[in-house]
């Protein structure tokens, strides 16, 4: 059985005057999947996620939100979207259990289902501890966990997430993620957006946009086996040796090599197959570097981003 | 509670709920809306005081005479003057004028005694200081009355009469005693509580705007009456307080006494301040940022201080300021609270000026909700 479609984009839109926010954006994203949604700072990603949201107008096109248009069937649409916005939208001066009580409310939640809920989602996010701290006083993590637990208040079936993890500590990083698996396993659909290429690699599906236009989307596996970024005739090396500037340099000036990048104590070859990897270690040879290590390695989900925003804005100009 | 909230209020509890205990946290906003009006009224009664007693007067006393003296003496018996000096030329009086060290300068020509013991005409020369009319105005009443007793006097010794031939008898009603509290602190109750109300409802919205809640307000199921409605009643009730404040600092700080009735003085405070917090809601939907509600609540308020007749009656303005008091808020209040205070007037009396107040209530209300968009701009 095919999975239900749960948030659908059909030629989104967004203008502002003379400026186009969101381009003719078209996706789909089904059920329990964990949608991440990429694009440098200004690229349209929150105007994405507010006009999914039905908060903002769309100036073309048309979005749904299981089945449901965001436009002409807004108030329908409130009660199975959670958005936990960029700012955490918490109120400082409220404690995080009036927070949590104030979103219930605001949801038609009282009484003991209220309170009910509240501990749930105590129990969920582990804000035990912090329950009668001021929101203002928290730190990142916490107030994040905190978003995240008012967010939920009402069982939304589809949550959006607008960089949930900026300015997040490590930890807090990755159990923020636990907890999205959590959610999705349970049946909720995610929509997240981030600037981290770890978050994205493990998304069920990523959307990469760039100035206002969505480039790609996709599966993450599916999207490092595209063509264009696996041009044929061409292989990935990642090369491990000492002095790692000194032999990018080097070896940028060999025949043959289209693109080469630093990763730590190692970097990123693509190169025409025909090279053989003896022409590497004597190019590094010549410039003093003897112990190299090379092997064979598959495009990256940075790789694929890269790539498609230079043809993106090769294609512009 | 088994009282379901009607759908077009949804969201009105928890606003209202969050609403008591943000106000009741956030100290600052609770200071800055109890302060000013404070501030206003015990400024206002203490200081403005239009009956100005001992005026600074600088005398030139040519004549040097005991009619003469008794002339200087019967300016300051009125108590509205005191002599500061006695100069020694018309040029020196002048100069303590124009200085601003005397208001008034009284010059006793040589030939006074002389031209009163002959029955002639003595002239005696007031100088005052223009400059500020309320004052000025004062000591030429004081000064024409001074000359106009010692004249009767002298015309009631040579006639030999005893009693003056008419006599006024004035009767001031309401005011007997002319107090100025009285006549200002009434007022000034419609203008402090004026600014308390209209700058914490013009910023409420705003600042859900500006700390980026709105978004998850905007979200939600929440109404736009459900969120006006539970943004205004906490501050109701603030206010509320706060007016009861205010008329007991009048009744037993500045002794003025109420005449009328003390519910009808709570229904008008009520729907006054009902319209000004829905007038500052009404900014707060306009406004982008803190600093524009602030702006804009300046702007609205700067003109009932002037026009509502707090301060100017308004019988003598001009038409185009006349028509402007009759917008505003104010101006109901105000003769509300001294119909109802000084003239304990009642509800039959004056029951055009609640329904109008309670009628602007309604309108602004409704626009704040209805401007109120439950979309991003």
């Amino acid at each position: 059985m095919p999975a239900e479609t749960m948030i659908e984009c059909d030629n989104l839109t967004k203008k502002f005057g003379d400026f186009t926010a969101v381009d003719h954006v078209t996706f789909s994203v089904k059920k329990q999947d964990i949608f991440g949604f990429l694009g440098p700072n200004g690229s349209g990603k929150s105007t994405v996620i507010r006009m999914l949201c039905g908060i903002l107008e769309p100036s073309e096109g048309t979005a749904s939100i299981a089945g449901q248009d965001v436009v002409h069937e807004t108030d329908a649409i409130k009660g199975s979207i959670g958005y936990m916005s960029q700012r955490f939208s918490l109120y400082d001066e409220l404690t995080a259990n009036e927070n949590l009580q104030f979103y219930a409310r605001l949801y038609g939640l009282r009484g003991q289902a209220m309170k009910q809920r509240r501990d749930e989602l105590i129990t969920l996010t582990h804000l035990e501890p912090y329950v009668d701290r001021r929101a203002g006083l928290l730190s990142g993590g916490w107030k994040q966990r905190l978003a995240m637990a008012c967010a939920l208040v009402h069982k939304p079936s589809v949550l959006f997430l607008d960089e949930p993890t900026a300015g997040i500590d490590p930890v807090a990083r990755r159990e923020l993620w636990d907890l999205l698996f959590e959610l999705s396993s349970a049946g909720m659909t995610l929509f997240v957006t981030t600037h981290y290429m770890d978050e994205a690699e493990r998304c069920t599906h990523v959307g990469y946009i760039h100035m206002s236009k969505l480039i790609v989307c996709g599966a993450p596996d599916d999207l490092k086996q595209l063509p264009v970024v696996n041009p044929p005739g061409t292989k990935r090396l990642d090369v491990t040796c000492d002095h790692v500037t000194v032999a990018l340099r080097a070896v940028r000036k060999l025949k043959g090599i289209r693109a080469a990048t630093v990763f730590g104590q190692s970097m990123h070859l693509l190169l025409d197959e025909a090279v053989p990897e003896q022409s590497i270690r004597d190019t590094l040879s010549e410039v003093g570097i003897h112990e190299v290590d090379i092997r064979p390695i598959a495009a990256s989900l940075e790789d694929v981003f890269v790539i498609l925003t230079r043809q993106h804005a090769g294609g512009q100009s | 509670m088994t009282f379901e909230m009607p759908k077009f209020l949804r969201g009105f509890r928890a606003i209202l709920y969050k609403e008591f205990i943000v106000m009741f946290r956030d100290r600052t906003t609770l200071f800055f809306m109890f302060f000013p009006p404070l501030l206003q009224i015990i400024a206002f009664g203490f200081a403005l005081d239009n009956d100005v007693k001992h005026m600074a007067m600088a005398v030139y006393n040519e004549d040097r005479t005991t009619e003469s003296r008794q002339l200087v003496d019967a300016f300051v018996n009125t108590q509205t003057f005191r002599v500061v000096k006695e100069v020694n030329s018309l040029d020196e009086l002048e100069t303590m004028v124009r200085r601003g060290k005397a208001y008034v300068g009284l010059d006793i020509p040589p030939d006074y005694t002389r031209k009163l013991h002959a029955g002639q005409k003595a002239d005696v020369e007031v100088l005052i200081d223009g400059s500020s009319s309320t004052t000025a105005l004062q000591a030429l009443n004081t000064a024409l009355g001074v000359a106009f007793q010692r004249s009767v006097n002298i015309l009631l010794g040579e006639t030999n009469r005893r009693e003056l031939p008419v006599e006024i008898r004035p009767q001031v009603l309401y005011n007997p005693s002319m107090r100025a509290p009285n006549f200002f602190v009434p007022g000034v109750i419609g203008t402090a509580l004026q600014i308390a109300t209209v700058f914490a409802a013009a910023m409420s919205i705003v600042r859900e705007r500006e700390r980026g809640t709105l978004e998850n307000l905007l979200v939600s199921p929440m109404t736009r009456w459900g969120l006006m409605l539970g943004k205004l009643v906490p501050y109701l009730c603030v206010c509320m307080v706060m007016a009861l404040f205010l008329f007991t600092i009048l009744r037993w700080v500045f002794l003025v006494p109420i005449h009328g009735s003390l519910i009808m003085l709570v229904v008008a405070a009520f729907l006054y301040i009902f319209a000004l917090l829905s007038l500052g809601l009404v900014i707060s939907t306009k406004a982008q940022s803190q600093n524009e509600a602030l702006q804009m609540s300046m702007t609205i308020m700067l003109p009932s201080i002037f026009f509502s007749g707090f301060i100017f009656p308004r019988e003598t303005m001009p038409w185009i300021f006349y028509a402007l008091s009759m917008i505003l808020p104010a101006t109901y209040f105000i003769e509300l609270m001294r119909a109802i205070i000084l003239r304990g007037a009642g509800f039959f009396e004056f029951w055009r000026h609640l329904l109008i107040l309670a009628v602007m209530g309604g309108v602004l209300f409704s626009l704040c909700a209805l401007r109120f968009k439950r979309k991003l701009a």
